[in-house]
Order: structure tokens, then C-alpha cells, then sequence
């Protein structure tokens, strides 16, 4: 019984030291950036502007699509990130048919947002092929499509859903394809290159155009509309940042930014460095950049990871632990608690975590809140099943011992259920371990961080960076669980 | 206390069957009563009844001089001794955490709990190493001892005993039912005991129920069972009984 006790203040110690060891946000200027390599450079533009204003900030890169970017701005857990005004027009105000930039701009204004002047360069959705099979079926121009209805198509994700995305485009010049297949922009590449697509949405000053030799379609019926680069921030950013980011106002110009996301893409430059080099040639501002060293990065995301498998993981046993034990002893209310669990189980991670973030935000508090729902299910079916197999005759005889329930509970029926309880919180672990890698894309970090960053790169290198630890932090895990099983719960 | 147990026109049902059918029982302080009949004849049953693990539909059971009840079930239980078949020993503990259990959560004193452990040792006759030890560690005849151990723990008036030495082997069986016997008339206890076998029932006490779907048949010594049966299957039940050993010797 005393080493049963030991082990429960021992886990829960475990989960006082992760709890407390994220490094609690303080009073920063936090800058966001989209799942692509152009955003992540301007992201680190406006990041190292604000850290020359003199402000504290954190750069949240690559957090995903518009949609993320604008909901965490709106919530304030990002103050600025780097946008497009024809995206915003499309997109976020597609219901108000903005014309111009300076409507935007008075629309922005009502919902208390500020925009920077214009960087200086039009990034405008096209449409490419590779330059032989264009060439092969005669085709320059976007009206021409309509001609070949057996062609592959394949879009970014956000673009097949947005308004001046495919379904537009479609409408707008009448396309009958309908081989089109959504995948990320990155692989939208190498699906080219591999003669597996024939044709993908592409950014104007997208790197890759060159290296992959592809040309670009005419859009000769104006179907986008014009994609300034700006920067959108919250009104409540100081105005000594907001100075600091209008210096960016008409510096870069298209062909300075294909030239950045080259080196970012293909000569796989940290974003951090050459946004540096940027401003020290362009601005003449000497921005140091510390570039971490590689086990740095590592142990940094160890923590991260650590911290958001370990904290759900605790909340996960404080909450199924009690519920499991409710459920076994009420099989009312246990039928309703066992419907909800498994409805959350079968919930697509990205899916859950997304919802959660107009409620929640980004960062560490829907990472934890997703993990925590996952781990819950395997926790309170393990300790259901463990109470309902301890055998009738000895479930009696602690009865008949006299003892109130609470103390058979604690004394008889908890250490027997224990090994079948353990059972459950390893397997949820584990799982927590692989699917917290996703928190990378809501701006967690972790381990997903060089995932994501590797399949945006195509870095295999960086890739691995991620998921070796993650590997091995699942087998780590696995060998915890079974030494304290070994240790203390084996039964005698 | 003149009465240790008292069953009143209990009845118990469970979901599709008849468990135990209107039986009056009375068990004095200081005697043993052995319950008997065949398997499926309420005899356990009506030993949970006698411990608040079941509760009758209908009847009241009287222990103590007190009729069980909810709120009263939790006090009386602990004067109550109760061992099973299986022994009912907990397999995360040891034998001696097994016997203290209940008395270091009523916060005994820890001296007390110590003295009774070897007092109780030496009376069912357990080494003194075997308490160390974990249920698995120990041979079935150890595990009922400790098992006695964890009924007496508390010193209580009653002992229900549900087949006890059922699932022993004849030697161990054997030797364990002369100490129980012999431990039974030293502490004076008020004893119900359930067994199948008629020949055990006999050798504890002059004092056998025998059971039937539900009901007591008849009440008495084995020789009133014998010379005087109450209906046919008290007769068949103790031919049943005497079979082998009278055909094996006959033979």
C-alpha cells in the first residue's frame, strides 16, 4: 500500500515539473507567419524590425493557412503577420466586394486592424506548367485550358477552397476538368517535376518557377486580382513598431523577393539569415541573428514536446481516472461518458485542433486542450475495464472487511485495476507523443516544427530532425511505462 | 447477546431465480451451525445475507441483536468474520498487510495490530515467514490460514465461513479441520459454516440445516438426519453422501 502511494505522489511530481517548465509568455510582440517559405521570410522581416524598435518578440512561423493567421490576429495571439491585399479582398472580405486598396484599408480599420504601406511587390497567383508540356499541347494562355478537359490539376489546399482559387477560376473560364486533387503547395513541385500533375497554382515570385522550369500561364480574362504584400497588424501595436515596419514600405520588389525565397528553397538558407542580410544591405541595420546550434534546437523542442505531451497527459489522468471510476460504478451514466469518448477518438486531429482554435487560439493551450481529449478515451476504458475484471470473491471479501467504499476503492480495488489503468495511460502517451508533432501547426512547436519545415523545404535532413526524437522520445516512453509497470504494479 | 444470528422469513431473488425461500435460522451465542446441501441450494446466499453483501426482498436478518441494515451494515461487518472458499486474500498485498488491512484503516494502534498478528499466527499455526510473503507465495492450506487470520483480526463474535476448506487437498483439508474444530470451542465464537460435504458438516457440529431449492428441510444432529428424516431427500442426501465410502467398504 506505502508503494503505492510512493508511486502515485511520484507521477504526480512528474507532472509538476512539465507543468511548470514552459516557459511562461510574457508581454511580447508576437509576429505570425503562413505555412510557406515567402510568409516565413516576411515574418522574420517584421520580427527583427520589432526587435530593432526595441520590443521583445517571438516569431510563430508557419502556422498555417489564411484562415489560422487571421482568427489568431482577430484574438490577438499574434499582433502582426505578412499578408497579401488580394487575399484579404477574397477572402476575408469576400462578402463586402471591396474594389480598391483604400477600402480595404478603411474595412481593416473598423475591425481595428493596421496596415503597413505596400512592400513593393505583386504576388499574384498564376498558373503553371512544365515548360515541355505547355509547349507539347500549345498552350499559353488560361483560356486555352478549357480545350484540354483530361489534363491533371493539382492546388494547394487553401486553394481549392478559395474564392479566387479553383472554384472561381473554374466558373470564371468555364474548365471542365475534373481530375483536380488538393495537396501542399511544396509537393505541388515535385508532383510536376514527377510528371504525376500537369498543372498547379503557383505564387508569382515562387523560386521554384525557374528551378523547375516551368512557364506561366497568361491569365488573359483578369481573373485574380492584385496581391500586394503588406503587413497586418493589431491597432494596439505600439507606434514605434509600426514605424519600424513601414521602412519595409516599397523595398522589395519582385524581383529581390524571388531571389529571397531562392535561397530559402533551394539553397536552404535559414529565413532568420537572409531576412538579416536583407536589412543590413537594403536598411543598413546591423540585425544580428543567433542561429541555434543543433542541439539546442533539439532540447528546446524536447521541452516543447515534453511539456505538451506530459501536460495533457496529467490532465487526461486527474480527469478519465475519476470519470472511469464513475462510469464503472453508474452504468448510466457510464454509457454517456463511453458515447462522447469515442465520438472525440474518431475526430481528425487537424480537424479537432482547428475548431479549437476560434475558442482557444494557437500555441500551446489547443495542442494541450487536443491531446488532452485523445488521451482520455484509452485512460477511462483502461480503468473501467480494470475495476469490472477484479473477481467477484475478492471485491466481497474487501466488503466484508467492514471498509467504506472510498477505502476499498484505495486500498483493494484501485491497486488491483492499477496495471490495467497503466496500461491505458501508456497507450495514450504513445499515441501523444506521434500526434503532438501536429502542434507544430498551430504554433506549439515540438517536434512537427522541423517536420513541417523539412516537407516545406524538401529537407530530408530536417525531416529527420523531427521525427528521430520523435521515434525515439515513443520508445522512451514505452520503456518508462514498463519499468514502473515491473517496478510497482506487477502483481505479487 | 443471546442470539448471533437470527434469519426472520428471509427471502432473496435474484434476477430469474429463487435464491433463498422464507427461512427462519437461528444461530445461538457460542454454537456452530453447519448449512449444507446440494450446490445451487441457497446456502451461500444466505451467508451474504448474513454479511449485508445481498439483502432480501422480503425477511430481516438479525446480527448481533441488531437487524442489518444500510447504515449499520459497515459497524457490523467488523464484527464479523468472513472467509471464503478461494480465501479472498488480496494479491497486491502480503499475508500480514492482508490481516492488518482493516485494522490500520481504523487507525489501531500500531502495537496492538502487532500483538494480535503473532497471537493469531500462533493460534491457526502459520510459520512466522509465511506472513511476509504474497498470496501467490503460499500453499492453499497457508492461504486459508491467513484468511482465518483476517477474519479474527478484529476479534469479532461471528464467523460466516463459506466452504472454507473446499478447494484443499484431503491431507491439508484434513489437518485443518481438526485445528478449526479445536480453535472454534477455544474462542467461543458464534460459527455458520457452509459445506457440501456431510461428513465435514457432522464433524463441526451436532447441529446441521440442510438446505433445499431455498428452503431448510430439516434442522438437527447427523443422527436425527439419519434415524429420523424429514421428507425422502433428506434420506437420499445422506445415502448420496455415504455412497462410495459404504459401497467401497461393502465391496
Amino acid at each position: 500500500m506505502v508503494e503505492y502511494r510512493r508511486c502515485l505522489l511520484g507521477a504526480a511530481l512528474t507532472i509538476l515539473a512539465l507543468v511548470t517548465s514552459p516557459s511562461v509568455l510574457a508581454a511580447k510582440t508576437v509576429i505570425g507567419s503562413k505555412a510557406f517559405t515567402e510568409s516565413v521570410i516576411l515574418g522574420e522581416l517584421a520580427a527583427q524590425l520589432t526587435k530593432e524598435a526595441g520590443y521583445d518578440v517571438e516569431h510563430r512561423r508557419q502556422l498555417g493557412g489564411t484562415r489560422v493567421l487571421w482568427s489568431a490576429l482577430v484574438r490577438g495571439d499574434i499582433q502582426c503577420y505578412p499578408e497579401y491585399t488580394g487575399t484579404l479582398r477574397t477572402e476575408i472580405f469576400a462578402s463586402q466586394s471591396v474594389r480598391n486598396d483604400d477600402e480595404l484599408r478603411a474595412l481593416l480599420a473598423r475591425e481595428s486592424m493596421w496596415t503597413s504601406k505596400p512592400l513593393g511587390f505583386n504576388n499574384t497567383y498564376v498558373l503553371g506548367m512544365r515548360r515541355d508540356r505547355a509547349a507539347e499541347l500549345g498552350i499559353t494562355r488560361m483560356s486555352q485550358l478549357a480545350s484540354h478537359p483530361t489534363l491533371r490539376f493539382g492546388f494547394s489546399n487553401e486553394f481549392m477552397q478559395r474564392g479566387d482559387g479553383w472554384p472561381g477560376i473554374r466558373q470564371h473560364y468555364g474548365l471542365p476538368q475534373q481530375n483536380v486533387v488538393g495537396l501542399s503547395h511544396d509537393l505541388a513541385y515535385r508532383g510536376l517535376a514527377a510528371r504525376s500533375l500537369d498543372l498547379t497554382d503557383l505564387y508569382s515570385t515562387d523560386a521554384e518557377i525557374v528551378h523547375y522550369d516551368l512557364t506561366t500561364l497568361v491569365d488573359d480574362r483578369e481573373f485574380f486580382p492584385a496581391y500586394d504584400a503588406i503587413l497586418v497588424c493589431r491597432e494596439d501595436v505600439a507606434s514605434a513598431v509600426r514605424e519600424s515596419l513601414d521602412r519595409l514600405g516599397g523595398r522589395i520588389d519582385e524581383m529581390t523577393m524571388t531571389k529571397m525565397n531562392a535561397r530559402a528553397a533551394l539553397d536552404r538558407e535559414p529565413e532568420s539569415q537572409i531576412a538579416a542580410s536583407f536589412l543590413r544591405e537594403e536598411l543598413g541595420l546591423a540585425s544580428d541573428v543567433k542561429v541555434e546550434s543543433r542541439s539546442a534546437r533539439i532540447w528546446r523542442r524536447t521541452r516543447e514536446h515534453l511539456a505538451m505531451v506530459g501536460i495533457s497527459l496529467g490532465l487526461a489522468m486527474l480527469v478519465a481516472v475519476p470519470l472511469g471510476i464513475v462510469a464503472f460504478h453508474r452504468r448510466g451514466i457510464g454509457r454517456v461518458v463511453f458515447a462522447i469518448a469515442d465520438i472525440l477518438q474518431t475526430m481528425p486531429a487537424l480537424a479537432l485542433l482547428v475548431f479549437l482554435i476560434p475558442w482557444l487560439g494557437i500555441g500551446y493551450a489547443p495542442a494541450i486542450m487536443a491531446l488532452f481529449l485523445y488521451s482520455v478515451l484509452p485512460i477511462l476504458r483502461n480503468t473501467h475495464t480494470g475495476l469490472a475484471d477484479i473477481p467477484r470473491d475478492l471485491r466481497e471479501s474487501a466488503e466484508a472487511l467492514g471498509l467504506p467504499r472510498i477505502a476499498r476503492l484505495r486500498y483493494v480495488e484501485l491497486p488491483l485495476a492499477a496495471r490495467s489503468m497503466l496500461a491505458g495511460i501508456r497507450t495514450a502517451a504513445v499515441i501523444n507523443v506521434g500526434t503532438a508533432t501536429l502542434g507544430a501547426l498551430i504554433g506549439a512547436g515540438g517536434y512537427g516544427q522541423p517536420i513541417l519545415t523539412g516537407i516545406r523545404l524538401d529537407d530530408t535532413k530536417l525531416i529527420l530532425e523531427g521525427a528521430v526524437p520523435a521515434a525515439v522520445l515513443a520508445l522512451l516512453v514505452q520503456w518508462l511505462f514498463g519499468w514502473i509497470e515491473r517496478r510497482w504494479v506487477t502483481a505479487k | 447477546m443471546s442470539c448471533a444470528i437470527a434469519f426472520e422469513h428471509v427471502s432473496h431473488r435474484y434476477l430469474h431465480a429463487v435464491a433463498v425461500d422464507d427461512v427462519s435460522l437461528r444461530v445461538e451465542a457460542g454454537e456452530t451451525v453447519a448449512l449444507i446441501g446440494p450446490s445451487g441450494c441457497g446456502k451461500s446466499t444466505l451467508l451474504k445475507l448474513a454479511a449485508g453483501l445481498a439483502w432480501p426482498q422480503q425477511g430481516s436478518v438479525i446480527v448481533t441483536d441488531r437487524k442489518l441494515a444500510p447504515d449499520n451494515v459497515l459497524e457490523i461487518r467488523r464484527r464479523i468474520g468472513y472467509v471464503i472458499q478461494s480465501g479472498g486474500l488480496f494479491p497486491h498485498l502480503s499475508a500480514v498487510d492482508n490481516v492488518t488491512l482493516a485494522a490500520r484503516f481504523l487507525r489501531k494502534e500500531r502495537q496492538w495490530i502487532a500483538d494480535r498478528v503473532a497471537e493469531l499466527a500462533e493460534l491457526v499455526q502459520l510459520p512466522r515467514d509465511a506472513l511476509d510473503r504474497y498470496p501467490s507465495n503460499l500453499s492453499g492450506g497457508q492461504r486459508q490460514r491467513v484468511s482465518l487470520m483476517r477474519a479474527l483480526m478484529l476479534d469479532p463474535a461471528v464467523l460466516l465461513l463459506d466452504e472454507p476448506l473446499g478447494a484443499l487437498d484431503p491431507m491439508v483439508r484434513h489437518g485443518l479441520q481438526e485445528d478449526l474444530r479445536r480453535l472454534f470451542k477455544r474462542l467461543g465464537k458464534s460459527v455458520l459454516l457452509v459445506t457440501h460435504d456431510m461428513a465435514e458438516a457432522a464433524f463441526f457440529s451436532q447441529n446441521i440445516a440442510l438446505m433445499r431449492e431455498g428452503k431448510v428441510v430439516q434442522r438437527g444432529s447427523y443422527r436425527d438426519l439419519i434415524d429420523a428424516p424429514a421428507e425422502q431427500f433428506v434420506s437420499d442426501f445422506v445415502k448420496a453422501q455415504r455412497g462410495l465410502h459404504a459401497e467401497a467398504l461393502d465391496g
